[in-house]
């Protein structure tokens, strides 16, 4: 897992978590429990709701740290400025990566499905003790728990590309066309408040 | 951590939003008639975990701040703010889907009227000829945070840092203006301040050309505004860059090739303007 303090945040949000999951193996049930976490009443609605506050992003579509970084940084400048498009900070991180307009693509596509095998795991808030957050990330995902620089061996480019319509091959060489495809990528979140 | 001045920090609380916290932080680097621009860090590395996943942890950003006008209507400013800054963060994303080398964006803050982008480890065009610094404009380089980088640095050997020839740089510049013409894309003020080379990361590479400071771009497929385009440019080369006729010429070869069969009447229309620039110039 991975901590960050951005002293730049505001102090309810000025810490973050991510964590990589592979082997994946309840998606589906993680999802029916956000699903009924969100209508759940009374004390025990709370009390669950806080156990899956976090985001939950399917990993095959994040190309690297600083993509999922900057969807961060712009949903903590929004929560900051009252401009949240979606309920949580959480949610709109998945607003963010979505290149498109549409806040149920943006779930359907960025957030977890059934067919999860790869998930990131993110939490924003105060400072808090990094082991106390893993171990209720833990808690919630059955799956392994893998550095972060596993990335690169998850990510589905076709898929991003076709997201981005990022169509034509930007360069001859393989490692630099990726390269140019993540810039692409990296300023297509960054500029989200902008409509193209 | 960082330990700040006491001062800093009694002052820190007059910062009330994240983008003002992190320009509070950061370096200035210019200051121009619209725009302050700064080196910032937006992403500072993990506090734990592996702290380095990716060799983008260290990268600053440059944040150019487009702040209030008082000569101008409050209401008005910060609507035509927030469409410049709109405006060249469309750019730069249209070249870099075009291929353009530019720096990337990496932070929108339209209510501040903030763009972030990518930091080009390089040097301006315009330095690396020789062509000294940007005017009043420039400001110290106040080496307070271990970056780089001193404005009075003698550059006679610069380009040859860079391993690149004069003649090879100005057919890069060329060759680069001509994609981003082809995306329909007008700079709007190409001059050797807005174009940079980015130092090469090993030994044997060529250095890359970028393109900056979209700020007065547009698109269009017109003829005539991809000749004044590069009328522009010519005129910026001979001020800036006294006898630099034949620069100018390779620049434009290189465009040519380019541009392909787009050269025709780009070229006839250049013409045309350079003769309109010197009636002008001759009546006024
Ligand atoms: N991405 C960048 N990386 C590094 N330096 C930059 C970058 N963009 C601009 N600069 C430097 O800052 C100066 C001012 O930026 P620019 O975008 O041209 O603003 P202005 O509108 O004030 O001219 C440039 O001339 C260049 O020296
Ligand atoms: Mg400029």
């Amino acid at each position: 897992m991975q901590s960050y303090d951005y002293p730049h945040f505001p102090d309810y949000a000025s810490n973050f978590h991510f964590a990589l999951f592979t082997n994946v193996s309840n998606a589906a049930d993680l999802r029916n429990r956000l699903v009924q976490a969100s209508t759940m009443q009374g004390e025990e609605g709370e009390a669950e709701r806080q156990a899956v506050d976090f985001a939950f992003i399917e990993a095959t579509l994040i190309c690297s740290s600083l993509h999922l970084r900057s969807a961060i940084l712009n949903s903590v400048l929004s929560q900051s400025q009252g401009t949240l498009r979606t309920k949580t900070v959480h949610s709109e991180i998945l607003w963010n990566l979505n290149p498109t307009n549409n806040i149920s693509d943006a779930i359907r596509r960025y957030g977890v499905s059934p067919s999860t095998t790869s998930l990131i795991v993110v939490r924003i808030g105060p400072p808090s003790p990094p082991s106390t957050i893993q171990a209720q990330m833990q808690e919630v995902v059955s799956g392994t728990l893998s550095p972060i620089s596993e990335l690169k061996n998850i990510t589905d480019w076709a898929k991003v590309r076709k997201y981005h319509k990022i169509g034509q091959k930007m360069d001859k060489d393989p490692i630099k066309d990726t390269q140019k495809a993540h810039e692409i990528v990296l300023s297509t979140v960054a500029m989200k408040s902008v409509v193209v | 951590m960082t330990l700040y001045p006491v001062l800093y920090h009694s002052n820190m609380s007059e910062f009330n939003t994240p983008t003002q916290r992190i320009i509070a932080a950061a370096t200035l680097i210019s200051q121009g008639a619209e725009a302050k621009v700064y080196k910032a860090e937006l992403h500072p590395p993990a506090i734990s975990g592996s702290t380095s996943d990716e060799g983008y942890e260290s990268e600053p950003v440059l944040i150019k701040h487009r702040f209030n006008k008082q000569y101008r209507h409050p209401t008005l400013d910060a609507s035509l703010t927030k469409s410049r800054v709109a405006g060249e963060a469309r750019a730069i994303n249209k070249c870099l889907r075009a291929g353009v080398n530019v720096p990337g964006v990496r932070m929108v803050d339209l209510q501040e009227g903030v763009l972030g982008i990518q930091w080009i480890d390089g040097q301006s065009i315009r330095f690396l000829l020789g062509g000294g610094a940007e005017g009043e404009e420039e400001v110290e380089e106040v080496d307070d945070d271990g970056f780089e980088e001193d404005a009075t640095e003698s550059n006679e050997d610069s380009l040859k840092e860079y391993n690149i020839t004069q003649d090879d740089t100005m057919q890069l510049i060329g060759k680069e203006i001509a994609k981003m013409h082809k995306a329909d894309i007008i700079h709007g003020d190409l001059t050797t301040s807005n174009m940079m080379l980015r130092r090469p990361s090993a030994s044997d590479q060529v250095p890359e050309l970028v393109l900056i400071d979209f700020g007065l771009s547009y698109t269009s497929s017109l003829v005539e505004d991809k000749a004044v385009d590069l009328y522009v440019l010519e005129r910026a080369f001979a001020s800036t860059h006294p006898a630099s006729e034949s620069l100018f010429g390779t620049v434009m070869k290189a465009y040519e090739k380019e541009a392909g069969k787009e050269w025709k009447t780009i070229g006839r229309r250049l013409d045309d303007v350079r003769l309109r620039g010197r009636k002008r110039s001759m009546i006024g």
